[in-house]
């Protein structure tokens, strides 16, 4: 049952972002305008499956990467649509639900392989970091995909070729991008120290290395210099958009790429 | 009946033709148009782009030329449609489909001289108010008017006719709108005195700015005008200091060489940390060096780039035309559908009291000669009504179905051949019911 409301909220993600993006490039399609409520209800479903995750005798343990990736996703998409209702910025809610799809898709053909996991004993601090770091993952893909978007409408207004769509205003982009770095690099930064305070209570120690704890700490390092750049140097526009984007990809590519790889 | 549409617009009469055609109050001309015997329902639309007549008539002919004499020698207050010009051209005439459509396409704003522009279903809707409530207006224009409301309302959720604007000024507010989130928090700064300034202060104004300042060689004239419009007025000597207060900046003023450069938006840049700024350049020659495009977080748009997204949209709005034109063509033939069904009712109603009529002189002629009881009287009464009943209902089903097509007409042709409707000696012939009802002439 929990992989069938996985694979129900994949498809309300698959829907709302394909409605999102063709709302997008066809601004006169009604459908657009359901974009947002079906991501909605993918999120609502997402929030079920958990649930119900949650009363299985061994439940997948959050600390897998597919459990890790599925919550993002459910994060992001919240996200989304809270930004969605400070602003106009569906687009942004268009771009995250193709996301938010393949995080839960991935998710949902995981656990089918899935062996019932024996119940582990590690205390908190593996829960916690896996919450904190992706919300704070999910925050800043918010922020990088805004800063995708940010540097679309950028390039249409400089060639003189707007955007004939519903893209937000480059103002509006760009403080969602401003909003969502400053909630995400704290969370990632608490994700971090859950991180390494689950490795001291397993080994002892704060710090043993491994390509996973060396790449974090870089991605981290990175979004501190980021944060840095932005909140205090006054960094905005183009340069915060484009670091936003890249230092996402980056941070993908950290916790995906090296995490599939381990 | 006819439906029948005269009427002149920009198209065809200048504006020097037209005013003197316009009318404030169209009431008092309608109830003098149907009055006469030869118009049956009216409306009279008048705009500062047209003005037109649309009315029905049992007779084409007669309909037709009181209508042009109405234009010709009342509505124009006497004056003769200008003699260069063949009267048939400034004047249009439209009937039955044509002037559904061209109706359709009126309320639609696809007629309109700014294709889109919004004004023009309000305007019909008010001259069907007016013809509404003196009375001029039957069930047939009734229909036909709510029928036009549907179809603009169709076009103006269906297509994009009016979502972008062709004026500079609108254009300019517009892309101010996909940069800056909201302008209500945004200072602008106006660098000219002129017309186009002006013009661009109440586009600005309209679009609710925190503030505007005027800036101009001679202040007195940015003075002036900053007084008529709520803005501040400057000199030219403080525009670094204005430049990085301005959000949006708009310059239509006569230089030799640039007047804003790019070191100059680049002081002013780093002044407000680099919050972008929108530059508007209508100046010919320009004002402000195109090297300032290059910037980072600014966007400047001169008169060609204006002009380019102006004719984009204005290409858009050609395209939306063709869905448009689609769109009132299917409620044109949802009228005449419904027009149609409305010819088949005189000879339904003609084959009902034609059988009805067989039915009670056949009964009549049977019971005379049988000996019924009052029950048996009530039986025979039953079946024959039935067996009536039954025998009409798939022929006047069909004839209702089929008047609403095209072929429509040769079964109701049909009908009255088959079943003698038109021969007056037959039984029934005259309950034939048209006291009222539309019917084909």
């Amino acid at each position: 049952m929990a992989i069938e409301l996985h694979q129900l909220t994949a498809a309300f993600y698959l829907i709302a972002g394909l409605a999102g993006l063709a709302g997008l490039a066809m601004p006169r399609a009604r459908f657009g305008r359901a974009a947002p409520w079906l991501l909605a209800a993918g999120a609502l479903v997402h929030g079920v499956a958990f649930a119900w995750l949650h009363t299985l005798p061994h439940p997948p343990l959050l600390t897998h990467l597919p459990s890790a990736v599925s919550l993002m996703g459910w994060l992001a998409a919240i996200a989304s649509l809270v930004l969605l209702r400070r602003g106009r910025l569906a687009a942004v809610a268009a771009l995250v639900a193709p996301l938010a799809f393949l995080a839960v898709f991935f998710a949902s053909v995981s656990y089918r392989d899935l062996e019932p996991t024996p119940p582990a004993d590690a205390g908190s601090w593996p829960h916690l970091h896996v919450i904190f770091a992706s919300a704070g993952l999910a925050l800043l893909g918010v922020a990088g995909i805004a800063g995708v978007l940010f540097l679309a409408a950028d390039r249409g207004l400089k060639a003189k070729r707007p955007w004939r769509s519903r893209l937000p205003s480059l103002e509006a982009l760009d403080r969602a991008n401003s909003m969502a770095l400053a909630g995400g690099f704290p969370l990632l930064s608490c994700g971090v120290v859950a991180g390494m305070l689950w490795t001291q209570g397993e080994t002892g120690a704060l710090w043993v290395g491994g390509a996973h704890a060396i790449w974090s700490i870089v991605a981290w390092a990175i979004y501190l210099a980021l944060v840095v750049a932005r909140f205090v140097a006054g960094w905005r526009g183009r340069e915060a958009a484009a670091s936003a984007a890249l230092g996402f990809a980056f941070l993908l590519f950290v916790v995906i790429g090296v995490g599939a790889v381990a | 009946m006819k439906i029948l549409l005269v009427g002149m617009n920009h198209r065809t009469a200048p504006v020097e033709v037209r005013e003197r055609f316009a009318v404030d109050d169209p009431l008092p001309w309608l109830q003098k148009l149907v009055e006469t015997p030869e118009i049956e329902e009216a409306a009279l639309l008048s705009t500062c782009n047209r003005v037109e007549v649309i009315a029905t008539a049992r007779n084409l002919d007669s309909g037709r030329h009181r209508l042009r004499a109405f234009f010709h020698r009342e509505l124009g207050h006497a004056a003769a449609l200008p003699q260069h010009r063949s009267q048939s051209a400034v004047l249009y005439e439209h009937v039955d489909t044509d002037a559904v459509r061209h109706l359709f396409r009126v309320a639609a704003s696809i007629d309109s001289l700014v294709v889109g522009e919004p004004q023009i279903l309000g305007q019909v809707k008010d001259a069907y108010r007016v013809a509404a409530e003196g009375g001029a207006c039957g069930p047939l224009l009734n229909r036909l008017f709510t029928s036009a409301f549907a179809a603009a309302k169709r076009v103006r959720n269906e297509t994009q006719i009016a979502a972008r604007p062709v004026s500079m000024a609108r254009v300019a507010v517009e892309l101010a709108g996909q940069i800056f989130e909201t302008l209500a928090d945004k200072h602008a700064l106006l660098i000219g005195a002129g017309e186009m300034i002006e013009a661009a202060l109440e586009a600005l104004r309209g679009a609710g700015l925190a503030s505007v300042a005027v800036a101009n060689r001679t202040p007195e004239r940015a003075a002036e005008l900053a007084a008529r419009h709520g803005a501040t007025a400057h000199g030219l000597a403080e525009l670094p200091a204005l430049l990085a207060a301005a959000d949006v900046v708009l310059t239509s003023i006569g230089v030799d060489r640039p007047l804003l450069d790019a070191p100059l938006f680049e002081d002013a840049l780093r002044a407000r940390r680099r919050k972008p700024i929108f530059a508007i350049d209508l100046g010919v020659p320009r004002n402000v060096d195109p090297a300032v495009n290059d910037l980072d977080d600014v966007y400047l748009y001169d008169v060609d780039d204006l002009g380019g997204v102006a004719e984009a949209n204005a290409e858009e709005r050609r395209r939306e035309t063709v869905r448009a034109e689609a769109i009132v063509q299917e409620e044109v033939e949802r009228f005449h559908g419904w027009l149609s069904a409305l010819q088949a009712v005189p000879t339904i109603r003609r084959l009902r009291a034609r059988a009805e009529a067989i039915r009670q002189a056949e009964l009549d002629k049977s019971l005379g000669r049988l000996a019924l009881g009052d029950a048996e009287r009530q039986a025979v009464e039953a079946l024959t009504r039935s067996i009536v009943n039954k025998l009409l209902h798939a022929p006047v089903s069909r004839l209702r179905e089929q008047a609403e097509r095209e072929e429509g007409l040769a079964y109701l042709e049909a009908a009255k051949v088959l079943f003698a409707l038109d021969d007056p000696s037959a039984p029934g012939a005259g309950a034939d019911g048209r006291d009222g009802e539309p019917e084909e002439s």
